[in-house]
């Protein structure tokens, strides 16, 4: 045991600074400036840290430790300011730059000894690297079931659709990184004081891939991903030498063989091997644990007003000059054919794209450039996308949690410390998430990945996410495309009973004999202009409406669309009532 | 003018690993960390082949070349391939191209050892050219004609030929380019043939240039090259060489106004100004990617 202790605190150290690459990883951002921060951390910890305990009892580490942590975190914060709107390998690499700048910088000045190197007192042993390992194990252990946990992979599989149900995209960002840069503090102060030497050149580019590495390897899905990547990555080269095999080249042959197969055959890391439930949350469908939710406005309350809303791209009039309000208990329909600019509209409404043209309010936000989507998700909006987004990866239920962001509330403090209240509000959000999931008719899919459900599932999920939030405003655009006319009527009776109780829906779809059913008033868009609006009965019979979708040559669903409205229009003309034409039109 | 040239011709060195680097981005959106192992590989087969065959060095660059061509498509096969449609593959492919560069250096160090080696003292002309009071060999100028003729004769290929078509309707949308009935998998396999060539090619003429060659010289290229193509505009030829020839530049400079120790500052100081400022780059016309 003992002669091994070096590799177990070798281990754990690992582990640490892996753990801070999966803290970014986990937002889907990649960052290669732990390194940096954690050398950053490591030096200027030389500077504070004191001889004897502080005040005689706080033990001289302590201070290291605490320091180390928020000059990371701070470092973190300033290197994010300018990075964050950066993705991906752009990320990256600027990130990679920041570390080397580092290094560069340390190794230039007088008092980190330069490449020469500067001692630690030797402070970490065997017992305090796994103390602190256990406690940021712990720590990504309680974040991953609450909902900035649920945020978090929000944002790492789809930053749109995580920004429409709420989250502030940029500030969960920015708390991934800043948390990261925390753990890489934490690792540097440690790393220093275990191997009691340390010059800047040992934080340099390898290292971070290295610990980029760790972090991959362990898996990014699961929070013991990291330390199951650094006992790998660890023990890998002892193992080898236990065995005998000594030839210099050999051991980063098989090392490098290993990681190309798991990189390649394990897709979720070595955590992927841990057999565990696909879904962190189970149904709850006991009515008892529903929480009381805000009551909607009363009817009729107006929830939206455009005036002369408009939006151009260098030149091109996608929308332009379109007045409409809404209020709730109602449902606005929006049709006209493909590239009418219906989408575009829903997504100035819903904060996604800023207008360029005339004014807006909507739920009390003014539609100004500086308006994010989050806020006006947090007021009361939700929507639906005419391309599916869903998060794929994560369970039918954990999406419609997802959706609940909006009315639940942040539990990763109560969580820490295991507070009963903790418990009690995840278990409302799980009743709110279970209550529309099975409203839907997906309760017996709710711990299937959203990804491998089929299309018609995915868009009733969707809805279920949208509801979730507990919306003023429900947006959705085209929720019957692929849906049978079976599946289309129940989902039109579903929509009845939200206007019913109060929401206020906005609705664009195809499915003219659907829409004529379902809306109490229709607004008919081509060319980006209101060419039409009115009751359905007055649309149906609105020549304009049906020469827009005629002159639509090529577009198959404007030319079903003409043709029901034809048929529609012809049958109110025989002397039926508009409504009753529309009604059995939709069966 | 002797700062200026010594700095044109360090750039046109950095510009020769980039190029091929920048391709295989611009094209497949996938960073190639295997790519220094291979820039080691030509360097070390290079001194080899000449030195153990006595091949004169005109005959060593093209074997060099096409072991490069050939350890691009293993690159692609194992490293890129078995990802596709995977959606880590950004994360998964940086990774296994590490993991493969790994295995190929360590194949080296059997081979070689992981001592320094060097080129034989008369393996190239050691002729001293003179250009308005500067002086430069003939072996800096041959690297900055070889840099400037393949960024020419590789943005004529991508713009131009079939090959070219085929690459740029892939970099646009795989899945559509496999519709029209494009071999993705071949034109991928040629572009990471092209590009590990010519890392292989840029691995000997960085060793003539510098007489030494190690395991890790690769590495040390690698992190400039990226300051180089994202300087450039990533994914731009054109951009490539003009952002090497910059760096070049800068880092002569700056190496005679503030000193050695700070001189790679500059580079990861403007590596990390262009993608705060202007991510795209110089030259980049592509968007930058939002997610």
């Amino acid at each position: 045991m003992f002669e091994y202790s070096s590799l177990l605190t070798f281990i754990a150290l690992t582990a640490i600074l892996a753990y801070s690459f999966y803290a970014v990883l986990i937002a889907g951002q990649l960052s290669l400036a732990q390194v940096g921060l954690a050398s950053l951390a490591a030096f200027t910890s030389s500077l504070v840290v004191p001889n004897e305990p502080l005040f005689g009892f706080i033990p001289p580490l302590m201070v290291g430790v605490v320091f180390g942590m928020a000059v990371g975190a701070i470092a973190a914060f300033v290197l994010g300011l300018p990075v964050m709107r950066l993705r991906g390998v752009f990320l990256a690499i600027a990130t990679l730059a920041f570390g080397e700048m580092v290094r560069i910088f340390l190794i230039n000045q007088s008092w980190t000894n330069g490449a020469q190197g500067l001692s630690f007192p030797k402070l970490v042993g065997i017992e305090t690297a796994w103390i602190a390992l256990a406690l940021v194990a712990f720590w990504f252990w309680r974040l991953s079931g609450s909902r900035m946990g649920r945020a978090f992979a929000a944002i790492r599989e789809d930053e749109l659709a995580a920004t429409t149900m709420g989250i502030n995209v940029p500030r969960y960002r920015m708390a991934s990184f800043v948390i990261a840069g925390a753990v890489a503090g934490l690792y540097g102060v440690l790393f220093a004081h275990f191997t009691r030497f340390a010059d800047p050149n040992q934080f340099s580019f390898e290292a971070a891939v290295d610990g980029l590495v760790t972090a991959v390897v362990g898996g990014t899905t699961f929070f013991v991903g990291p330390l199951l990547g650094s006992v790998f990555l660890s023990a890998l080269p002892e193992l080898q030498r236990t065995l005998g095999i000594d030839a210099g080249w050999i051991r980063p042959a098989i090392s490098g063989l290993l990681l190309l197969i798991v990189i390649l055959f394990l897709p979720g890391g070595l955590a992927g091997l841990i057999p565990r439930r696909r879904s962190s949350t189970r149904l709850v469908s006991d009515p008892a644990a529903l929480p009381q939710l805000e009551p909607l406005p009363a009817r009729g309350t107006e929830v939206m007003a455009l005036r002369a809303l408009g939006k151009s791209y260098g030149g091109v009039r996608a929308v332009h000059d379109v007045d409409l309000t809404l209020a709730t208990g109602e449902i606005l329909g929006l049709i006209g054919p493909n590239g009418a600019g219906k989408t575009t509209l829903v997504n100035m409404v819903t904060g996604v794209t800023v207008p360029t043209g005339g004014s807006g309010t909507v739920l009390g936000i003014e539609l100004a450039a500086k308006t994010r989507a989050h806020q006006l998700a947090r007021a009361g909006i939700a929507r639906t996308f005419q391309q599916i987004k869903l998060f794929n990866r994560l369970s039918a239920l954990d999406n419609v949690l997802v959706g609940g962001y909006r009315i639940s509330r942040n539990t990763m403090l109560r969580r820490l410390v295991f507070l009963p209240s903790a418990r009690r509000f995840e278990r409302e959000a799980a009743a709110v998430a279970s209550a529309q999931l099975i409203r839907v008719g997906l309760g017996d899919k709710a711990t299937t990945a959203a990804g491998d459900l089929s299309y018609g599932d995915q868009r009733r999920l969707e809805i279920a996410r949208a509801l979730a939030s507990h919306p003023t405003l429900l947006v959705l655009d085209e929720p019957a495309a692929g849906m049978n006319h079976v599946e289309a009527e129940r989902l039109s009776e579903l929509i009845r009973s939200l206007a019913a109780d109060g929401v206020a829906v906005l609705i664009i779809e195809h499915n003219v004999r659907m829409m004529l059913a379902l809306c109490d008033r229709i607004t008919v868009l081509n060319f980006g202009e209101v060419i039409a609006a009115g009751t359905p009965d007055e649309v149906a019979r609105d020549p304009r409406v049906l020469e827009a979708y005629l002159g639509a040559e090529g577009d198959a669903a404007a030319t079903a669309a003409a043709e029901e409205l034809a048929e529609v229009a012809a049958e109110a003309v025989k002397g039926h009532d508009g409504d009753a034409a529309g009604t059995e039109g939709a069966r | 003018m002797q700062l200026f040239l010594d700095g044109i011709f360090l750039g046109s060195i950095y510009a020769l690993f980039a190029i091929g680097f920048t391709l295989v981005f611009g094209i497949l959106d996938r960073l190639n960390l295997a790519h220094a192992a291979v820039f080691s590989t030509g360097a070390l087969v290079g001194i080899e082949v000449v030195t153990r065959w006595g091949v004169s060095i005109w005959l060593a660059i093209p074997i060099v070349f096409a072991l490069g061509a050939l350890l691009g498509v293993l690159i692609e096969r194992i490293a890129f391939r078995p990802l596709a449609g995977r959606h880590d593959a950004h994360f998964a492919g940086l990774i296994s191209s590490i993991a493969l560069g790994a295995v190929i250096l360590s194949v080296l160090q059997a081979l070689y050892g992981a001592d320094t080696r060097r080129f034989p003292a008369e393996a190239f002309p050691s002729t001293r050219l003179e250009f308005l009071g500067a002086t430069f060999s003939l072996l800096q100028l041959m690297i900055l004609v070889i840099s400037v003729t393949l960024m020419v004769v590789l943005t004529w290929v991508v713009a131009k030929s079939k090959l070219g078509r085929g690459m740029r309707t892939i970099a646009e949308n795989p899945h559509a380019a496999a519709v029209l009935g494009l071999n993705v998998g071949r034109i991928s396999s040629t572009t990471f043939a092209i590009s590990s060539a010519l890392g292989a090619v840029a691995g000997v003429l960085f060793t003539l240039n510098v007489n030494a060659a190690n395991l890790g010289i690769g590495h040390a290229v690698e992190l400039k090259a990226l300051a180089v193509i994202v300087l450039g505009g990533l994914g731009s030829l054109p951009g490539a060489l003009v952002g090497g020839l910059i760096l070049g530049l800068a880092e002569v400079y700056a190496v005679n106004t503030v000193g050695s120790s700070w001189r790679d500052m500059v580079a990861f100081g403007l590596l990390f100004l262009v993608l705060v400022i202007r991510p795209q780059g110089i030259f980049g016309g592509r968007k930058v990617r939002e997610v």
